[in-house]
């Protein structure tokens, strides 16, 4: 979710947001707003701009009460790990829950949520927990297990009155004040890209090239840095660094090239950076290239060298996952999306990275265009279709019209046959409409632009409080009842209205999990 | 494992009863929803399992359930607490732990000024200290205002006055801070933070005032058609043209500046197509309009007077997306080359980055040293606690900050017998029990068996009967044996310490005590030693031998990775693998004086007006670790 992470780069969070809400009448000023995500929970009330707190989950979070040892020996992820560990035990213990619910120990997540929120409520929020209405972030695919176990926590737990679902790519459309967009968030166990149109999800792809290989990949960077290359052989995939020192490293100094590779290493000097050497980061430093912190971003998210056609649906790079989502579009959808992208998620904070993204996609554009269609045939047809059209040219020697406002990417030398190099013929009713609504502004359409997003917490903080109702809004009373299972199939409810003031319809009878079901 | 040897903690009852999920529950409506209380489950324990008599307290429970409690699973750090951080509910008449208990602030206070802050201003203020309380963002020691010395002014403290920080000698100098006066540094620092984004802030209050809340028709066009004239001249330019004029808001500006404009758009399209009418013709009150409207057209269709009218909309107005940065529409920027830059700069290096822990508490975009602001100290709680099920209070302070009392306060160990856990010394040497060696509880040795005795000491007046039982290997990958040496006994209650002397009945015990230490060889089926109000006993552990030490070389790469529980037990264990811990059963029962409201319900009631109480729980004993070869 989004810029949720303190830590930029380190995004490791998966996501789930959570808002509470006070809806105690004596406090003036009251709802909170939790999110959670896999590996951070921000809390805070609606209305603010930023979280209260952001609480992590690590193995010190997890320690009995009483066990001061993190405190005594410093925390477990900072020094040089005893032994190599392989890379998915190395960040396990710093999930919350993994996207595969088949991995997750159910109760176990339900413990630390529930310390996660008691220990929120007593140390940021301070204020009693249970008493007020709490809005919940969740990413919009989120395994019904882990969901389940979410909600039965906080409602046999605490007296909260009702839990809100908000979608996490929504909010954060929400939060750059926009409609419609193309949400890419770089989070801890995958990368989604999601396309919003009116408020609308409507499609989303997802990689696995996301910020937890990236840590992996720093990880095995720095223990190669560490080791000498005394005994990499044996422990090739084995990470023997601090987690915790590798996310610093990682927040602090991950960085993206603009360019792939070439020009980059000849025209700087390498430029040394001194960090805190790998084999013993207490208390010596040593000089890395700062080239070379660059790498894993690279390799991890945008898998240079690698042809498309060899990566499997689910590891795509980064450019090829915004470009194919925005591929899905309808064309209209397409080009509103594609000047609205908003980038969330640990990831977002390195940098660099976003206009890098964005680059490949448009080289991707103008390579492509819109046509998912590849291959040699395809070319051999094209060249074909070059020469007939400019034959024709030659003949009518027409001079091409000035394209109309932006109806398609600027997908300018490929396929001829693609309709959108003809459209610039003048629509007339596009026209008229245009000057019928000339007070409402054009929208930006068809640009690769890129904006702004203060996260899907500010977002459903900013919706919460303009008083906006939730399609999902749980109440204690019917999933005490029934659980998930009471939640009704039917999607297509009437929307709620959107003021809470005005509970048109009286309280609802039936709730939906609408998205998430 | 977690504090030093020998270690004793409690685990929770709560622990046993599941979060239920309705869900799951639905299915098994059937069942009375009261069970009826089970027969005690058979222990898989040889020695010590018959004994065990009903245990009650696990009633409700599920058959899978009623395992051995393992202190290595993951979960059972979410459910151990040391002995003296548990509370105890006479309703009751359970544990309580803080996971089974509900929280209520009593009042909220400064831990740096110990000002109580009113619970109005308490939201206000951030959940921070509104005076002059602050931590340094660097390090988190406790800033002090001092004045910038002037070499020539030593006379009365005057000058500018900065925030340092005695730890590492950070100062708000280094963000090029400086207060006017040495109070209220708070509102003076917010003055100055908001000033950088206050520019864009102010502009966008107003232009959003024009927008929305003025709701002057011709304003509101005024500006949208100058919006929409800039956007065809030139689309690009729109978004730059107005940055450089404004720079980037913060956050908060943005915010601000986005639920304004929502809550503008809301306004205007909320009550089409009346909203219409209202904006084009000043009519302040749609509802009339419309009612007036009806009024005539009620018979013709209301679409057709609208299209008769001058600008013909027969859809509702849309809401419509920011598009200025007024509006919090941000654009990116072009590309980061500054930031990077300033990543490579010698300058920067590692420490002019903020760590993660540095950046949790301050803004989203805190990214440099430079950018972290100085940080008031979060408030605390003071909270009553009640029992979660029948909302008895269990702890209730007192309100004021610098007081320490409680007006309430039911810790457990006023219930439940204090457990302590010494090593017995290895003396078979007769001579000096005192002097003789004890075994280094941080390096066990396997497969030598040490005896350690567990005293309890009980709290309440009345006499306890306990049973102890332990598994008798322990749970886990290293196969420790246990045996309890006399598994049930009494503690006498805590009577008055006179009472002892006076009444001279503990001559034989005393007597018997020194004998038992004399004696120096631990006995099945007796007690070790006893006094007034403890009983101490014997408990018989064979240290297992570690996986991968000796025998077991190929165990040290986990081949139990098919679920996630195996692998962050064996994750868990990594570290912590070595330590012995002794799960042990406790059921305790006395005759405690019937309550009032329980004398007539009486279940076991005696002649006497006594109770007979049970309660049973899981103790983890943490003895020590054990070495890693022989």
């Amino acid at each position: 979710m989004a810029s949720d992470t303190p830590s930029m780069g380190a995004s490791k969070r998966t996501s789930a947001t959570s808002g509470l809400r006070n809806s105690q009448t004596a406090r003036p000023v009251s709802p909170h707003t939790p999110q959670p995500r896999a590996r951070w929970l921000r809390a805070g009330f609606e209305g603010s701009s930023a979280p209260v707190c952001v609480v992590g989950f690590g193995p010190e979070d997890s320690r009995r009460a009483g066990d001061y040892r993190g405190w005594i020996q410093g925390s477990i992820g900072a020094a040089r790990l005893p032994e190599p560990v392989d890379m998915e035990d190395w960040t396990r213990v710093y999930e919350l829950w993994r996207p595969d619910s088949r991995e997750v120990d159910l109760g176990l997540v339900e413990d630390k949520i529930e310390r996660a929120f008691r220990e929120t409520y007593n140390q940021f929020l301070l204020t009693d927990a249970g008493t007020s209405r709490l809005v919940l972030v969740l990413p919009s695919l989120m395994p019904h297990p882990l969901l389940s176990s979410l909600l039965s926590t906080l409602f046999s737990r605490w007296r909260f009155p009702s839990v809100t679902l908000l979608s996490s790519a929504a909010m954060s459309a929400t939060a750059a004040g926009l409609r419609s967009a193309l949400v890419v968030d770089l989070g801890w166990a995958e990368a989604t890209a999601t396309a919003i149109y009116e408020y609308r999800e409507m499609t989303t792809k997802r990689t696995t090239r996301s910020m937890k290989h990236l840590m992996q990949e720093m990880g095995l960077l720095l223990t190669g840095l560490g080791s000498d290359g005394s005994q990499v052989t044996e422990t090739a995939d084995k990470i023997s660094v601090g987690f915790a020192y590798c996310e610093e490293v990682v927040s602090r100094f991950a960085w993206c090239k603009s360019q792939t590779e070439e020009d980059t290493s000849s025209d700087e000097p390498d430029q040394k950076l001194s960090i805190p050497s790998p084999a013993n980061p207490e208390d010596e430093y040593m000089d890395v290239p700062f080239s070379c912190l660059a790498e894993p971003v690279e390799k991890v998210l945008f898998a240079p060298g690698i042809a498309e056609h060899e990566l499997d649906d689910e590891e795509k790079s980064l450019p090829l996952l915004v470009y194919n989502t925005l591929l899905s579009l309808y064309p209209d959808a397409r080009g509103t999306c594609m000047s609205r992208i908003v980038f969330v998620g640990g990831g977002s904070r390195i940098p660099g990275l976003r206009q890098r993204v964005l680059k490949e996609v448009s080289l991707l554009i103008d390579r492509h265009g819109w046509s998912p269609i590849r291959g040699k045939a395809l070319e051999r047809q094209r060249q074909r279709l070059e020469e007939l059209r400019l034959s024709a040219q030659k003949a009518s020697n027409k001079p091409e019209t000035p394209k109309s406002n932006g109806e398609e990417a600027p997908s300018t030398d490929d396929e001829p046959a693609d309709p959108s190099k003809e459209v610039p013929e003048i629509d007339f009713v596009e026209q008229k409409l245009r000057r019928q609504n000339r007070d409402i502004p054009v929208p930006i359409q068809g640009v690769l632009r890129e904006v702004e997003s203060l996260g899907p917490w500010a977002g459903a903080s900013l919706t919460t409080s303009l008083k906006i109702r939730g399609m999902v809004e749980i109440e204690r009373e019917k999933f005490l009842q029934h659980g998930l299972a009471g939640a009704t199939r039917d999607t297509d409810q009437p929307v709620p209205d959107r003021r809470s003031g005005l509970r048109s319809g009286g309280d609802r009878s039936s709730w939906t999990l609408a998205g998430w079901a | 494992m977690s504090r030093p040897f020998p270690y004793t903690y409690i685990s929770c009852p709560c622990a046993d009863t599941p979060v239920p999920d309705p869900a799951r529950k639905r299915k098994s409506r059937e069942s009375p929803q009261k069970s009826p209380q089970k027969p005690p489950p058979e222990r898989a324990n040889t020695d010590q399992g018959k004994k065990l008599s009903a245990k009650e307290e696990q009633r409700g429970e599920d058959e899978d359930e009623e395992q051995t409690f393992d202190p290595r699973s993951p979960r059972s750090n979410f459910s151990l607490y040391p002995p003296e951080q548990l509370l105890y509910c006479e309703e009751c008449h359970q544990i309580k732990c803080p996971r089974c208990i509900t929280e209520e602030i009593v009042s909220w206070y400064c831990p740096s000024c110990l000002f109580e802050t009113p619970s109005s201003m308490v939201r206000s203020d951030g959940n921070r200290c509104g005076r002059n309380c602050f931590n340094c963002p660097v390090c988190t020691a406790p800033l002090a205002v001092s004045t910038i010395e002037n070499a020539t002014g030593n006379g009365p403290q005057q000058g500018p006055w900065v925030l340092s920080c005695g730890y590492c000698l950070w100062t708000t100098l280094d963000i090029g801070i400086k207060f006017d006066k040495p109070t209220n540094i708070r509102s003076q620092l917010q003055k100055m933070t908001d000033s950088t984004a206050s520019g864009a802030f102010d502009r966008s209050r107003q232009a959003s005032r024009t927008f929305g809340d003025l709701k002057h028709p011709l304003s509101s066009y005024a500006s949208v058609d100058e919006q929409s004239n800039a956007r065809e001249r030139d689309e690009e330019q729109a978004g730059p043209k107005e940055d450089p004029a404004a720079p980037p808001m913060g956050p908060d500006a943005r915010f601000a500046a986005l639920k304004n404009f929502y809550r503008t758009q809301i306004a205007e399209t909320s009550n089409s197509p009346n909203d219409q009418l209202s904006s084009e013709f000043g009519f302040s009150s749609p509802g009339a309009l419309n009612r007036l409207m009806s009024l005539y057209t009620s018979s013709s269709r209301l679409s057709g007077l609208y299209g008769g009218s001058k600008k013909p909309k027969s859809k509702p107005p849309v809401m419509r997306e920011a598009l200025t940065a007024s509006e919090g529409l941000q654009i990116a920027p072009e590309d980061e080359k500054d930031m990077i830059a300033r990543l490579q700069s010698p300058e920067c290096g590692w420490d002019g980055m903020a760590s993660i822990d540095q950046r949790a508490t301050q803004s989203p975009d805190a990214r440099f040293v430079d950018d972290l602001l100085p940080l008031p100290v979060l408030l605390r709680t003071k909270r009553a606690k009640r029992c979660k099920s029948c909302k008895h209070i269990l702890v209730k302070p007192e309100t004021k900050p610098q007081s320490t009392r409680f007006r309430i306060r039911l810790i457990a160990l006023s219930y439940i017998p204090l457990p302590t856990l010494r090593p017995l010394a290895l003396s078979s040497s007769s001579a000096l029990p005192a002097m003789a060696p004890t075994p280094d509880l941080n390096s066990l040795p396997p497969l030598r068996p040490i005896h350690v005795l567990l005293t309890l000491k009980n709290h309440m007046f009345d006499p306890v009967r306990i049973t102890l039982a332990t598994p008798p290997v322990t749970p886990g990958h290293v196969a420790t044996k246990v045996t309890v040496l006399s598994p049930q006994f009494e503690i006498g209650a805590n009577s008055d310490v006179w009472d002892e002397a006076l009444q001279g009945g503990s001559a034989p015990l005393t007597s018997d005590s020194r004998s038992a230490v004399l004696r120096g060889v631990p006995e099945a089926g007796k007690v070790w030693d006893k006094g007034r109000n403890w009983t101490t006993v014997v408990l018989e552990v064979v240290p297992g031998t570690l996986p991968g030490s000796s025998a077991e070389g190929g165990d040290g790469n986990p081949d139990t990775e098919t679920n996630d529980e195996d692998v962050l037990a064996v994750a868990a264990s990594k570290q912590d693998g070595d330590v012995l811990e002794i799960p042990v059963f406790v059921h305790m029962d006395w005759d405690a004086d019937a309550q009032l409201d329980q004398q007539n319900v009486g279940k076991g009631s005696k002649p006497d007006d006594k109770v007979t109480r049970e309660l049973a729980y899981w103790m983890v004993l943490g003895v020590g670790r054990i070495q890693a070869s022989l």
